[in-house]
This record gives C-alpha cells, structure tokens and sequence, in this order.
C-alpha cells in the first residue's frame, strides 16, 4: 500500500470528473492542493506523450521530487492519473485496468453524462477497494 | 547557428576573458575620484574590444584573428573569492529592486495568457533574471580549481605626483601585499608586469616632471612596459560627454544624472589607445608565448604512448595517498595545473581544439586522483567547449550534467560552482531549444538557498511555456512554486508577480484546490501590501470552496471578512458566490386578474386552474372587444403583451439560496433590485442603456438601489447553516402606475459585503410561473410589469376547513370573502374542482344548526325543493345578484365538506369577480383558492347482496363494516337504502350486532339485511326522473337514545350522494336502476377518544355505496322448487323426482330464456367447475356423492362406505338424470314470472346437487340484434337427499 497516492481522472476537457486520495499517509492541508498542481502540471507531458503510443497505459510520465504520476488514457481520452510514491508498476497497471472497466461500466450508464462529475458512491467504494488491492 | 552569438557564447565571450590585476597608489585613485570614478572604473569600458584585428598563433602553425576581446579588470584585493555573505545581500538586493520595479508595473495590468504567450519572448526573460544570473556565476569565480580567473598580466599605476615613484612601483608589486590566491602558490605569481604612469593634468604640464619619471621608470623596467596616462585634461569646467561610457559601471547614481568629468575627448581617446596597446601588443602575444611554452611541456611529459603509460602507472602508485575530498592539492607548476592554464588560455584564446585536446587530457588524470572538484571544473570547461565547437551536442550534454552532479556532490563547496555549471547548461540547452531540458535543469539547481531557488523555478517555468509545444500547465505549477519561496524569504511583491501569471494559466480551470490556493493566497498577499481592494477581488473567487475541509472554510471566510473590514467600507461586488442562488428555482408571482389565496395556489399549474375558470371567464375574444376597444390607444401592442401588476399589490419573487460551506453563514438585506420608470417609452430607451452598462455592473446596481419613492422592497435577512437551502420570498409594491422592472437581487453577507445578482444578464433561460400565456417574450419582457393603478383584490378564505379527516367526515364550512378597496365589486361566480368534496351551500345554510338540520325534523319538503337546483348546476355557482363584497363587513358563505375517499386531496376553488371600474384595464379578476385535506380512512364499508334462494324478489344483505382506524372508534348509527322501491330491514335486532354499540379501532362487523321490492309503488315509476329518491332507513342503534333519523334526502347529503352515484358509475350495464341500489352507512364518532392531530372531531360520517347490482345472474332470476328430502324403495325401481322453476324477468323488456340440463356423463365444457374438477380427480373420495347421512345408513364398512364412489367415477355413470326435456325454450315478459317443469331420475339413495343446468337467456328489446345483450347462468346449488324407504 502505499503511503501517498492521489488518483484522479481528468476528462477530455481537462476537467477532473474524479478525485480520491486513496494513500494511507495522513492528509496533510496542503496535501490536495499540491496533488492537484503535480498532476495539472502532468497533463502538459501527457498531452505529447499520449500520441506517441498505442498502449493506453503511459507508465510513469512525470515526477515531482519523490512523486511520480502514472497515467492511462483511454480511447476516450480520458486521463487517468495516479500520483504515487510506490514502485509498483504492475499494480498500478491492474489498477488502472481495473478502474477502466469501472468507468466503462459508469459510462453506460444512461443516466451519467460523459464527462460530468462521477458522484457514484459505487464507484467511489470500487476504486477505493482496487486501490487498496493493487497499490 | 553561430555559438557565439548565442547569449551562453556571448556570456562566455564575456565572462572567460583574460583578467589583468591593477594595483594603483592611492594618489592614483584621487586623481580619478575628480571624476566620481575609481581607476579601475576608469579604465574598464575600454576593456572590451568589438572590432580589433589581432592575429593570434597558438600551438598551430596557423594563425587566426581575433575580432573581440576583453579584459577584465581586478584590483589586487578583487582577486579573491568573493565574499559569499556579501554576494548574498547583494542579489537579494538585486532581486527586491527589481521586484519594486516590476511590480509597480503589474499593477496597472492584469495579465492574460494570451498576451503572456504573444510577447512570450521579450517578456518572459525579464532584464533582471540576466543580471541576477551574471551575479550569481560571479560568485563562483576565482576558485582554485579553475585558471581563467589567473591575472595574466599586471598592471601596476603610480602618480607623478608619488615620491619616488620607481620605488612606489617595486612597493605596489610587494609580496606581502598581494592576493593570497597568488602567494600560496595557486596562481602564478610570475606575471607579466606593466607600469603606467598616471598624470593628472590639472597638477601641471606633463613636460616637466612625468616625462622624467616615465624615462626613470623605462630605464628600469624595460621600455616596453612603461607606459603613460595623461588625465584630467579638461582645464577648469567639467565636461558633460553626450554618451557616458560609464553609466553602467556606477549603478548607486541614477543614469541621467552626469557625472562632473574632467576628461575630455582626448584623454578618453588617451585611455582607449592605451588599453588596446596594452592588449593586443603585450597581453595577447604573452598568452599566445604561454600557450607555446605550456604546449612544448605538455607535449613532452604527457603525449605520445609512453607518457601515457607512465602517467598511469605513476597515478595507480599513488593512489592510497589521496583521499580527502578534494583529492590531492596542486601547485601552480605541477603538470596538472599546468595542462589546465593551457586549456584555459586556449580557450579565451579560442583555440577550442587546443583547449579540448587539453581539457580531455587533464579530466581523466583528475578522475583518477579522485580531485572532483578540479575534476568537475574540467568537465564544465570541455562542454563548454564542445558547445563553442558547435559539436557534438550530446558530448556537450553529457560533460555539462557530469560537471553538474559532481559539484552537487561535493555538497556546500560545490554549491556555487554547481548553480554556475547548471546556468550554462541551461543557456546552452536554451540555444539548441531544448527548452523542456533546460526548465529541468533550472529545477535542480534550486539549492538550500530559497530565493535562488524561487528565481530558478521562475526561469524554469518560462522555459516551460517556450517550449514547444509550450507547456502552459507546468509553466503555472513552477510559477507557483516560486511564488511560494519567494513568499518564504518575504519578497511578497515578487510572489504576487508569479501568481498572477500563473493565475492565467488556471483561470477557468475546475482543478478547485489550485483555484483556491491561487486565489487565495494572492488575495492574503495583496491584504499584507495594504491594497485590500484587489484582495477583496481574489477572496471572493473562493468563497464557495464546498470541497474544501471545515476548518480550510472557516479559515478562508474568516480572512476573507477581515480584510474586507480593513477596507473600512461595504465592498460590493457583482459575483458573490456565497450563498449560492438557484436560479433555476427562480420564481415571479405576480396578480394580473388571477389572484392567489395562498402560496399553495400559487404553485399549482396554470393549465388546471385554466380548466377550472373556462366557463367562468367571458371568452378571449369577447374581453378582448370589451377592454381593447376602450384601451387600444392607451396601450401600445408591445405592452398589451407584456406581464400587468397592479399598483398597490406586491409582486413577489421566490429565490432559492444555498450554502455550500459547512458553517453558517449570515445573510441580511436581501432585497430586490428594481427599476421603475413612469412612462412605457423610457424603458424601451433604457433597454439599450442597460446593456451598455454591464461592464460597470456595480455601479449600476448601486444606482438603482438608491432609494426610490415610487416602489416599496422587501427586505429578508436570515440565517444559512452547513449546506442548507433556503427559498426566500421577495416582494417589491409599485406605488404608482407606470413600468417596473425587476432586474437582480442584492444581499449583504456577514454585514460587511453586499452581493448582486443580476437575473436577466447572467442568465437568459428563467422558469416563469406566470409566463405561460406568452411563451416568445424577449427576456427582458419577463422582469418587466406594466403597473396599472389599482382595482379590488378580493381575499378570501374557507374557515375552519380541517387539513386532516377521516373519510366520511361530513361537515358544514364558511367561505369568507373581503375586498379591502373601496372600489365594488359584482357578478360574482365560483367554481369548485371537487363537487364530491365540497359542495356550495344556499344562504340559508348558514342560519341551520349542524349537524341537527340533518335529521328528518326539518320540514323535507322544503330542503327537497332546495336541493334539486344545486345538483343541476354543478358547473359554476353564481351568486346571487345583489351580493355585493365591500368594505369591512366579510361576506359568509356556507359550504358543505365531505371526506370521500382517503387519501390527500387538493381542492381547488376559484371566484370570478369583475371589476365595476369599467375603465380599468382588466375588468375581471379570478380569486384562486387551494386547500389540501388529507383524509384517513375510517370505516371500510361493504356490501354482499345475494338472492334470497326462498323468495324470487328477496335479497339477502350483508354489511361487513371495519373500523380501520388506529385509534378512533365508531357508532354505526343508521344504514338508508336509497332507490325508488326498496325495503330494508334488519334480520337481527341491533342489540344482538351490536353489544357495545361501538366499533373500536380495527374491529370489524358484519350484519345482515332483506331487501325487498317494495309493492307500494307502481311499475314503471324508474322511467321518470329517479332524483327524487325515496329511501328506506334502518337504525342500527337501539331505539332507547333520542336520536333521530337522518334524512338521506336532505340538502347536503342528498347532493353528496349524487356527486357519489356520478363517481362510483364504473361500468354501466342499461340494465336500468330497477336492479340496483344504493346505500348510505351514517356512523358518529364516540367523543370518548382524544382527538389528536384533528383540528375538529367530526359528528356525522357517511359512507355511501351505489349501484349495488341485486341482479348477479343477469336479467333473470330463478328459483327452483322442489322436496328437499323424499323416501324411495330403490329396491323396487328408480325414483323419478318432479321439480319446478320459477323464473322472472326484473328487466324492463322480454328476455328468451333457453334452459339447458346436462347430465354428468357429458364431460364437455358446459359443465360446472366442480364437476369439472370432480371428474378430473376420480381417486378423490370426497365428492359430493359421499355425503351419505350415516344415521340413516346401515353402519358398513369402509370400503363398502368408498365403493360406490369409485364405481361411478370409474364407470363414469352419473347418479342421477335430467328426465325432463333436456332444453326448454321460452319468453319472457317484462316484469313477469313464469313455471317451467323438471323432472330427474336419482337410481341409489344419497345428497344430489340439482346444479348441473344453465340458463341462456337473451334479451329482445327494439334494439338491433347484433348489439343484443345476452348471457349465461349456472344453475345455482339444490341439494336434494333421497333416501332409502324401509
């Protein structure tokens, strides 16, 4: 498990749909803030990276000091990232995996509109649950 | 690209050049203080040469040229490391002078991205970051792993006013007093030496005495190097030069203030000529001299392969040796340091070959003697070097992060050197583009030092956005960053400078923690500056953070408040996101001619309340001529359409506010923003200017505030919790006629600030209530009222109407009505959308006696007389005529309310009244009234009506009432049947039903009634109008009370029952009423139980049930005649049995009747189900064939008591056989009975059910035959036992 990790899906506009802390480390006050500025950041590298390959996971594609953030594009576009403190590069992968089916599943949901907030208490449990498995 | 004309080359150019030590007497230095300058001041803008023209041979044979050159120029004392404390202040000052000044630049414009990236190239290296950057490599210099910073040359300055001057010169170049760096043997000290002689020309004429000394001082130190400087040539009046050469060298005075300059245009030619002498004739020969002399030596201990060898070999031997940090110390003369002088001349030199050749050969000596720090050096010095070589990059690279690391690893020594090394590469991967390499490499040279670090990630972050493709994202985040550690060391201007830019890379974003942490420090920053103002604007980006935690809220808001209170004024801003307004629950109520009793009827929709007034209201058209006719020229077309109040009546507006903060959050003042204006064409002119001043929103807001007479607003303050919701009415009353407009709605949070929200700008879609009827209204038009003066407003209201009931809850009620204006009002109507709930009474209700008038000692015949009208009218009421409403004294009015079916109910009334004011623009108004009464059930009523098998017009009753109430119990009091010729009475007498006469909560009963036709009334009496009901009424209480008997056919429950009759008409069969009847449970509640939750305990209940048919089988009813127990000697023979049925027809026309017997043996579909499934279950010994009386059968055994039954079901015979015809046909007459034999044969004794026979019938009226009601009807169970005779 580890001690920091921040998973966030961003949606094709750049807007976060998703946001959990999901690290067992105790939440600092500006824990989030900074999360968010690292993983923002991120979106910068993710942009070029993300056309340069056909795999949907990108592996590690940034890091700030300890923190690296882990990436999965979708073929939506949607960006999953995980920011993270652990060197676990296969659980990241099932994670994301995982969590990908999850959305998929979110997304047929006829009532959600893709690209709006994910509020699905559901899905919250489910990506906890994973993460708690995997990372 | 060229690399030196890259800003890493031409930096390069400039900072690794030659340094030359001046040493000067101090009567040098008074001579040039005359002038506000130091010697070395003096001289050094003639240090740099841009267009000389000196050949230059190195080791080569080839000779090159050199264009530009430059010295640089130390004192003696200047040849040491600087001072790291004072570079320190001095960079800091640097950057806090810089900070002002930009800063007081930022604040007239606010940044935009899309500025920021057009003028990206200029803007983003701000001047500063340059200087800053020149300082801080400055400060690594002189370092004693290096051989650039070594004087190459000395250049030693005597007055002719000095004693003794040749003596002066030997004291200035005195060991003791020259820089450490050169005694203790890292530098040279065998300089080349020059010796000027300084005049100063005010002191006299050079003749006399400085040409003596200069001849003195050749005689001594060689010609060559005896040189001479005549200054201050300039007689009395200082010289003010067009171009100060010197500006940039004095920065404590301001670069348009002059300087007093006593040199003229010859003695600044005098010094120009000098300094280039001094280089191109002696410094540069002696370096290219070096250069030879330094190459031979290498060349001779350190080329060729068995040097190499050897040098190895001799390096592993000592290898034990050194181990400390900085591997072992060289001296000046040792190979090591030699190689490196040569290198280092090389390069400045530019014979970059020469000077890599080198480089190359020394790095891997150092490396093996583990010297990192030299080692470092020389690896800094060979990327530099591959980058003026232009070649390969990736060598460059490599050497520059090698050097880069190493210093890192030396810790705090290397610390300098590091930030140095890191800013060439930087530079040099900036040359080549690499933007994204270099914005990296500016993040690692943030040290432990935090303002460097804060001006290296700034720099890093416009890397960042040069890149291509630029990287908008990291640019902010790093801006960020270093706005962060600016903050740290107090430089709050430079770090509101960062944010702002970075606040346009986030701005619009929903990344809501980087919004906040943005905005909010931003605003802490500008409130610690004192300009409140602009901290106010940034606080209330973030008010609404839901998403932050309860403290980071509390915090937030709490600053927020503070620094608006140091404003010292009420801030008022336009988009106050605290509390939140739903403007999609955003509703106008306003009374055109609809007007509302209570915000229920408000709410309720308009297409319900249309339906209800249809037949009231004089039709569209018909107002239409009645008003337009009288108002067309009064009223332009474009107001006729737009939304009429009325002056005098509030138009209000429900607004929903929300808190998303999890504490409570004051709100005061909320009011409406309105606009009125007297006439209907300045608004249309005012239109344009509103949408002309919505850049200055405020403003105009706080214009319109400002009181105004003509229109009174509400004013609601409350009080929001944690997340709560709040619909909050608004009202504003115009005075006068004219147009209003409401245009937003303001509030004032904590006190301290006031919020606007505009409704119609912000957002164009609005839900409005009474919008209906003009669907395509501009936006505008919805906000907008025309006010027309103002006419009655009747108010009205039922009392004592109760919001809970059990069902059957009859009640007598008071419909109030008031009109408060002196203006009369006539032709009132009203209409009532649930008749069967709420009934209009007459005038003269209002003076019975409830629930006494009930009872049938009232004189029925005059309420008969009442009550037939009101049934027939039940569309609309008209009041009668002369009913007027006005001033003080209410008009009451009588209603009848009765609970009929539970569940909740919404009644809906509306009063139509017309205005006598016939010049007004509306004529007529409509009150609307809406109640809703939840009704709970009470008593389940039900009825079974059977036919009485004993008399052909006999039916049997039963009543199953249950009391389904939790807590109430009931007095079945009275059952009325209500039908033209029915008779009721009961079977048992009340007292055996009733023991207690209660029915408590939950119980329930059941008795039994006869009806029969009554034989009083003629037959064809159902043709007429069935309206006057006769009814028939059993009291289910004992007699002994003196109770009387409700009148079913009294005014309220006769019309109740009507309104039933209509309800509970489901399915009509035209069998005509004869069949049916109705009836009318009246129970009373026992006053004993505690009416909790009813406002009013009811005193009459009455459940009514229609159209019970008695006719279950159709038209016809049978009975069949017969010995129920008869005696046979089935010895003797088979026993033949006579039957009889009876039949009649209850119908009003002739019915065919086609009797059909079957025997058992046909187990086709005509039979019955039992049959059916008696057949079907042959093994069954439970038949009906079993029912053997044992008493009267000899005792057998079991099997033999079982025989018979298997017997006949497995022979399939049947017991018994219709011995009559098997079909008998006949007509019936309406109303009339006829005989129709039977005969069956029973073979063995035993119980026979005679059921197995059908009855077709049809029924011939006038009709068509294809629509002929027909039917079919089983025969019902006879039991007949035959036994057998002795």
């Amino acid at each position: 498990m580890a001690t920091t990790a921040c998973f966030i899906i961003v949606s094709r506009n750049d807007i976060p749909i998703y946001e959990a802390e999901v690290g067992v480390a105790a939440k600092r006050e500006d824990a989030a803030q900074l999360h968010q500025f690292i993983l923002h950041a991120a979106l910068d590298v993710v942009q070029d990276l993300a056309w340069t390959t056909s795999a949907m996971y990108l592996k590690s594609v940034d890091r700030f000091n300890e923190l690296v953030v882990s990436v999965y594009v979708t073929a939506g576009h949607t960006r999953f990232m995980l920011l993270h403190d652990s060197r676990n590069d296969d659980g990241i992968k099932s994670f994301f995996q995982e969590v990908h089916e999850l959305y998929i599943k979110t997304l047929l949901n006829p009532l959600y509109l893709p690209g709006s907030r994910i509020t699905s208490s559901h899905f919250d449990t489910k990506v906890r649950a994973l993460a708690r498995k995997y990372l | 690209m060229d690399p030196a004309r890259t800003p890493l080359g031409q930096m390069l150019l400039e900072e690794i050049t030659p340094v030359v030590m001046v040493l000067s007497t101090p009567s040098v230095e008074e001579a040039c203080l005359k002038n506000g300058l130091s010697f070395l001041q003096m001289l050094t803008p003639f240090c740099s040469f841009n267009n000389i023209d000196v050949p230059v041979r190195t080791a080569s044979d080839q000779p090159y040229r050199i264009h530009k050159f430059k010295l640089r120029l130390f004192y003696g004392s200047g040849v040491r490391k600087p001072d790291l404390k004072v570079a320190e202040e001095q960079l800091k000052q640097v950057i806090t002078d810089s900070g002002e000044k930009v800063f007081s630049e930022l604040c007239t414009d606010v940044p935009e991205i899309n500025h920021e990236l057009a003028s990206s190239e200029d803007r983003n290296t701000p001047s500063w970051f340059q200087f800053f950057n020149k300082e801080l490599v400055r400060v690594a210099s002189f370092s004693d792993h290096e051989a650039f910073d070594h004087p190459v040359a000395c250049l030693l300055a005597v007055s002719s006013k000095d004693e003794q001057p040749i003596n002066r010169f030997v004291d200035l170049f005195n060991t003791n007093k020259l820089p450490s760096l050169l005694n203790d043997g890292t530098m040279d000290p065998k300089i080349s030496k020059h010796y000027l002689l300084v005049h100063d020309n005010q002191d006299g004429p050079t003749e006399s005495r400085a040409s003596k000394i200069l001849t003195e001082m050749r005689s001594t130190f060689g010609t060559s190097d005896c040189l001479m400087l005549c200054i201050n040539s300039s007689p009395d009046a200082p010289i003010k030069h067009q171009v100060n050469p010197w500006a940039s060298q004095i920065s404590d005075t301001s670069p348009n203030q002059d300087l007093d300059c006593f040199l003229n245009i010859d003695d600044i030619n005098e010094i120009k000529d000098l300094m280039q002498d001094l280089t191109s004739k002696h410094i540069i020969p002696n370096m290219e001299q070096k250069i030879r002399v330094l190459n031979q030596q290498v060349s001779a201990t350190r080329k060729g392969f068995k040097n190499q060898i050897k040098n190895l070999w001799w390096r592993k031997g000592k290898e034990d040796g050194a181990d400390s940090l900085n591997g072992p110390t060289y001296n000046f003369n040792s190979i090591e340091s030699q190689i490196r002088v040569l290198g280092d001349y090389a390069f400045m030199l530019r014979d970059y070959e020469l000077a890599l050749s080198n480089y190359r050969l020394i790095s891997t000596d150092y490396k093996i003697d583990k010297a990192w720090k030299r080692y470092a050096g020389v690896q800094e010095m060979m990327g530099l070097t591959y980058f003026m070589l232009d070649q390969s990059r990736k060598e460059a690279e490599y050497c520059m992060e090698n050097a880069f690391n190493t210093y890192l690893k030396l810790g705090s020594l290397g610390q300098q050197n590091a930030t140095r090394c890191g800013l060439w590469w930087t530079e040099m991967l900036k040359a080549r583009d690499l933007y994204k390499e270099a914005a990296t490499v500016y993040f690692r040279i943030c040290g432990e030092d935090i303002l460097h670090s804060a001006v290296m990630l700034e720099q890093a972050s416009y890397c960042y956005l040069l890149s291509k493709p630029s990287m908008s994202r990291k640019y902010g985040f790093h801006l960020v960053l270093s706005g962060e550690q600016y903050k740290k060391c107090d430089q709050i201007k430079h770090a509101i400078r960062t944010y702002r830019c970075a606040l346009s890379v986030f701005r619009g974003t929903t990344w809501s923690y980087i919004n906040d942490h943005v905005h909010f420090h931003i605003g802490q920053w500008y409130a610690s500056l004192g300009m409140y103002d602009v901290a106010v604007k940034h606080m209330t980006e973030i008010l609404a953070c839901s998403h932050q935690s309860k403290t980071t809220q509390e915090l937030f808001l709490g600053d927020f408040l503070q620094i608006v209170e140091k404003t010292g004024r009420t801030f008022e801003v336009t988009k106050l996101q605290l509390p939140v307004i739903n403007i999609s629950s955003l509703k106008i109520i306003f009374e055109d001619h609809r007007t509302f009793g209570s915000p229920s009827a408000v709410n309720t929709k308009e297409g319900l309340w249309h339906s209800l007034e249809e037949e009231m209201i004089p039709s569209f058209t018909a107002a239409k001529a009645n008003w337009l006719e009288l108002q067309s020229k009064l009223i332009p077309k474009k107001l006729s359409q737009s939304n009429v109040c009325v002056a005098g009546e509030a138009v209000k507006v429900n607004i929903e506010f929300r808190n998303p903060l999890q504490i409570t959050v004051p709100v005061s003042g909320v009011t409406l923003i309105c606009k009125y204006s007297t006439s209907t064409e300045e608004l249309t002119s005012n239109e344009n200017e509103l949408s002309l001043k919505t850049d200055n929103e405020v403003d105009h807001f706080r214009d319109m505030s400002s009181g105004n007479s003509s229109f009174l607003v509400s004013e609601v303050d409350f009080s929001l919790g944690g997340g709560e919701t709040t619909m909050v009415q608004l009202s504003v009353t115009p005075k006068a006629v004219g147009t209003l407009e409401i245009l937003g709605v303001r509030w004032k949070l904590s006190g301290a600030i006031v919020g606007f929200h505009n409704f119609e700008l912000s957002h164009p879609k609005k839900n409005i209530v009474k919008g209906r009827r003009k669907p395509k209204h501009p936006p505008n038009e919805k906000f907008k009222f025309m006010v027309i003066k103002s006419i009655p407003k009747i108010q009205g209201s039922i009392h004592s109407l109760p919001r809970k009931a059990y069902a059957g809850d009859l009640r007598q009620l008071m419909l109030e009505l008031r009109n408060p204006s002196e203006f009369p009002v006539k032709n009132l109507k009203m209409k009532i959308s649930h008749p069967r709930f709420l009934i209009i009474g007459s005038q003269e209700n209002a003076k019975l006696e409830f629930p006494g008038c009930l009872t049938k000692n009232i004189d029925s015949v005059q309420s008969v007389t009442h009550a037939n009208p009101n049934i027939m009218s039940d569309t609309v009421f008209s009041f009668p005529v002369d009913t007027s409403v006005q001033g003080e004294t209410p008009l009451l009015w009588p209603l009848w309310f009765r609970a009929a079916v539970p569940g909740d109910i919404s009644l809906y009334m509306s009063i139509y009244y017309e205005v006598a004011d016939i010049s007004s623009v509306i004529r007529y108004r409509t009150l609307r009234l809406h109640y809703n009464v939840q009704v709970l059930p009470s008593l389940d009523v039900s009825f079974q009506i059977s036919p009485s098998r004993l008399r052909i017009q006999d039916f049997l009753v039963r009543l199953d009432v249950v009391n389904k109430t939790s807590s109430e119990s009931f007095q079945v009091y009275q059952l009325s049947s209500i039908g033209h010729h029915w008779e009721i009475s009961l079977l048992q007498p009340p007292d055996a039903i009733f023991p207690s006469q209660t029915l408590m909560a939950g119980q329930a009963i059941s008795c039994f009634f006869t009806l029969k036709k009554s034989r009083r009334l003629p037959t064809l009496e159902y043709n007429i109008s069935t309206t006057h009901d006769r009814s028939d009424d059993v009291l289910l209480v004992p007699q002994c009370s003196q109770d009387l008997v409700y009148n079913t056919n009294n005014v309220p429950l006769v019309n109740f029952h009507h309104y039933e009759r209509l309800q509970q008409k489901v399915s009509l069969e035209n069998l005509g009423d004869l069949n049916t009847v109705d009836f009318v449970l009246i129970s009373r509640p026992l006053n004993s139980t505690i009416n909790h939750g009813l406002s009013d305990s009811p005193h009459v209940m009455s459940h009514h049930s229609c159209h019970l048919s008695t006719s279950s089988t159709g038209p016809i009813s049978w009975l069949v005649d017969g010995p129920q127990t008869l005696h046979h000697d089935f010895s003797a023979s088979f026993c033949e049995i006579n039957l009889k049925m009876h039949l009649y027809n209850s119908s009003g026309v002739t019915v065919f009747v086609r009797i059909d017997t079957s025997d058992f043996d046909g187990s086709g579909g005509h039979l019955n189900s039992v049959n059916a499934v008696q057949s079907a279950t042959p093994d069954n010994p439970a038949g009906w064939h079993d029912v053997t009386p044992v008493n009267e059968l000899k005792v057998t055994s079991n099997a033999l008591e079982t025989q018979p039954g298997k017997a006949l079901s497995l022979e399939s015979v049947s017991p018994y056989i219709w011995s009559g015809s098997s079909s008998t046909n006949l007509h019936l007459e309406p109303m009339s009975s006829a005989e129709v034999p039977l005969q069956i044969c029973v073979f063995s004794p035993g119980t026979y059910d005679l059921s197995n026979y059908v009855l077709n019938w049809n029924l011939l009226g006038d009709s068509d035959e294809m629509s002929k009601p027909s039917g079919k009807c089983q025969g019902y169970k006879y039991y007949l036992t035959v036994l057998q005779s002795t």
